[in-house]
């Protein structure tokens, strides 16, 4: 670990912008009820052990607890680190996406790259006033999700105008 | 061509013959098999499907009628749902002229034409004769070169122009040698994708192998325990699948001829099916060198164009532009046809402290497979030996990882099991993107890759552990680039 490049390290940039700190609440919300498959399997186990006497109590006992300590960990951690992960930064030459809880992953998409932008608004969003921007090139889609609605349809206009603007072919 | 015509009554019998070939070797498979449950019943169905194929083929036939008029190709088609698809011809991106197999008995050619963009139009007239294709083609192509005249922004003008310029020094023409594609042939141990077919076919096996048959294997070999016999089919379908592949690649590749053209390149290849393709030279996005593990030692490789629009389906999304060419003629090549002039580049490595990742990554498999094996076998534990292989080929991957990077391209190198060199134009780079994961934030790494557009999806190139500072640059470089 003492080799003499690491003195020269830079720490990395990061992008400016993050998304709307309701982004936490509406997770919240949608990781409370889709998150509730995990009480499937203490579900089937104990299903199970009715059916099936020689099976001990011990496997529903065990499972159910840890399950919901699973569903917590969803509900009241997980959406808060990815917030805080969760950066992004438009300028007229591209959009800048940062993201990830154990894997960072960073992503850059040259505005004359980006075939169209749409923006998306599913019902727990609504409710909280966000909207999520979809970007598509001609190989992928990327998404910066949970902005709230104004930013996000402001984003979709400059995106546009500056995918307009320097439009080239594919 | 201003009234509506039909194809080459032919085209009403292609249609059978197209469904026949696809399913001859399941229905081989079946014959030679699975005679048991069969009977008349199987035959019926054959017979029904044959009939049916045939009928829908000569309706087909009747309602596909086409004519060019106006600035477009018109064609009318389908059996239940009528279907008008006009192409204009300032759409027109590419009109190849393909000689099938049937095509060929009877002096006709097929015509494809595609059209550029995310929904990928393609018009097929599967048989006409050649020289009503050539002057279709022709017709198509006419009024393309006098539009500039008529265009509406100067800077499409300007294109053009540079494009003749071109066009006037050339019309260049590689081809490949009978005793190249020999080579290409004997190399290329296309192993994997036939070896699982033949894998799926030894299921059919399954009631050969019974008890009494392999006593009576065992009873006419002597000294035969049941591990040679393993071993023993192990090889011979590695002998078979390589003999097919062997095949494969001569079919495939004989009589391979690349054309330098004004704005594209014609490639036309196989000694059945001559198939022609175009590649245009405003659509290609990347070129893509893989060296395979029995062409590397000899310096040898297959050089693969993406391009973006055409093809959905997965397998013909790179095209082959050449089956067997030597490293060292690469970047001639890639002057004299693609006109990409090398660059002075700049060499971005692994930096030492990733060489050790390289190393251990191979050998995390053996880590979950050696204990798994261990299960069923006292002399998994054997396998062990394996590290020194594994080991070595992380190393390899770690000597070969490099990315070059110079004004208007970037060289991404990278190993899985053949070597692979990628070429992206930089102004067609869709997406760059970095990762980290704990560890390599710890020693400041992160993995680069690049995506580039091809058929209707992307192909990424990815290299492993560079210096965290360096991969951020290459991230950041398309968008510094972008005009």
């Amino acid at each position: 670990m003492n080799e003499p490049e690491l003195t020269v390290q830079k720490s990395l940039t990061e992008p400016a912008s993050r998304i709307n700190q309701n982004a936490i609440k509406a997770w919240r919300l949608s990781a409370l009820l889709f998150g509730s498959f995990v009480y499937v399997i203490p579900g089937l186990l104990y299903l199970i052990f009715t059916l099936d006497g020689d099976m001990s109590m011990l496997y529903p006992i065990i499972s159910a607890p840890s399950a919901v300590i699973i569903h917590c960990f969803f509900i009241f951690v997980l959406p808060k680190i990815r917030w805080k992960r969760w950066k992004y930064e438009v300028d007229d030459k591209g959009i800048d996406m940062q993201r990830g809880i154990i894997i960072t992953k960073r992503t850059m998409v040259p505005i004359n790259r980006i075939q169209h932008v749409d923006t998306r608004q599913g019902p727990i969003y609504r409710k909280y006033g966000l909207s999520s921007i979809s970007l598509s090139t001609a190989a992928t889609t990327h998404e910066i999700p949970a902005l709230d609605e104004n930013t996000a349809s402001e984003l979709r206009e400059i995106i546009s105008d500056l995918v307009r603007k320097v439009k080239e072919d594919v | 061509m201003s009234e509506f015509r039909r194809q080459h009554p032919i085209a009403a019998v292609t249609q059978l013959f197209v469904v026949i070939r696809q399913n001859i070797v399941p229905f081989i498979i079946f014959v030679v098999l699975g005679s048991r449950n069969s009977g008349e019943y199987f035959w019926l169905i054959v017979l029904l499907g044959i009939i049916v194929t045939f009928v829908l083929g000569v309706v087909g036939w009747f309602r596909f009628t086409f004519r060019v008029r106006e600035d477009e190709l018109q064609i009318n088609k389908g059996i239940f749902v009528r279907k008008k698809l006009y192409l204009s011809k300032d759409r027109i991106q590419v009109i190849d002229i393909t000689e099938g197999l049937i095509q060929r008995m009877f002096g006709l050619v097929k015509v494809e034409i595609k059209t550029a963009g995310g929904g990928t139009e393609k018009a097929t007239i599967s048989a006409i004769t050649r020289s009503d294709a050539v002057q279709l083609r022709t017709l198509l192509r006419e009024k393309e070169v006098q539009r500039p005249a008529e265009s509406e922004s100067l800077t499409e003008i300007s294109g053009e122009l540079e494009n003749t310029v071109v066009s006037n020094e050339s019309n260049k023409i590689w081809v490949l040698s009978n005793r190249d594609l020999f080579y290409a042939a004997l190399t290329s141990g296309n192993f994997g994708v036939i070896a699982s077919i033949l894998g799926a076919l030894s299921g059919q096996l399954d009631q050969f192998i019974t008890e009494e048959n392999m006593d009576y294997i065992f009873g006419l070999l002597p000294g035969f325990s049941q591990l040679t016999v393993i071993l023993w089919s192990i090889l011979f379908i590695l002998l078979i699948s390589y003999l097919l592949s062997f095949i494969g690649v001569i079919l495939r590749y004989g009589d391979f001829k690349i054309e330098k053209k004004e704005k594209e390149l014609q490639i036309t290849s196989g000694l059945l099916e001559r198939k022609q393709l175009t590649v245009p030279f405003d659509r290609v996005q990347a070129f893509r060198f893989v060296e395979g593990v029995l062409r590397q030692p000899f310096g040898y490789g297959m050089l693969y164009v993406e391009s973006a629009g055409f093809e959905q389906k997965e397998n013909d999304r790179s095209i082959v532009v050449l089956p067997f060419v030597k490293r060292a003629k690469l970047s001639s090549f890639l002057e004299e046809f693609m006109d990409e002039a090398p660059d002075e580049s700049t060499c971005i490595v692994p930096p030492k402290r990733s060489l050790f990742r390289y190393i251990r990554q191979p050998n995390y498999l053996l880590l979950i497979v050696i204990p798994v094996l261990w299960i069923f076998f006292d002399w998994a534990w054997m396998l062990s030996a394996l590290v020194i292989p594994f080991s070595l080929f992380g190393w390899l991957e770690y000597k070969d990882a490099k990315i070059e990077v110079a004004e208007n391209t970037v060289l991404m190198q990278f190993r899985n099991l053949a070597r692979t060199t990628a070429i992206v134009k930089i102004n067609r780079a869709q997406v760059s993107e970095i990762s980290m994961n704990p560890f390599q934030r710890r020693k400041h790494l992160a993995t680069v890759s690049i995506t580039a557009a091809s058929g209707a999806g992307g192909k990424s190139f990815t290299v492993d552990d560079l210096d965290a500072n360096d991969a951020e640059r290459l991230l950041k470089w398309p968008i510094a680039r972008a005009s």
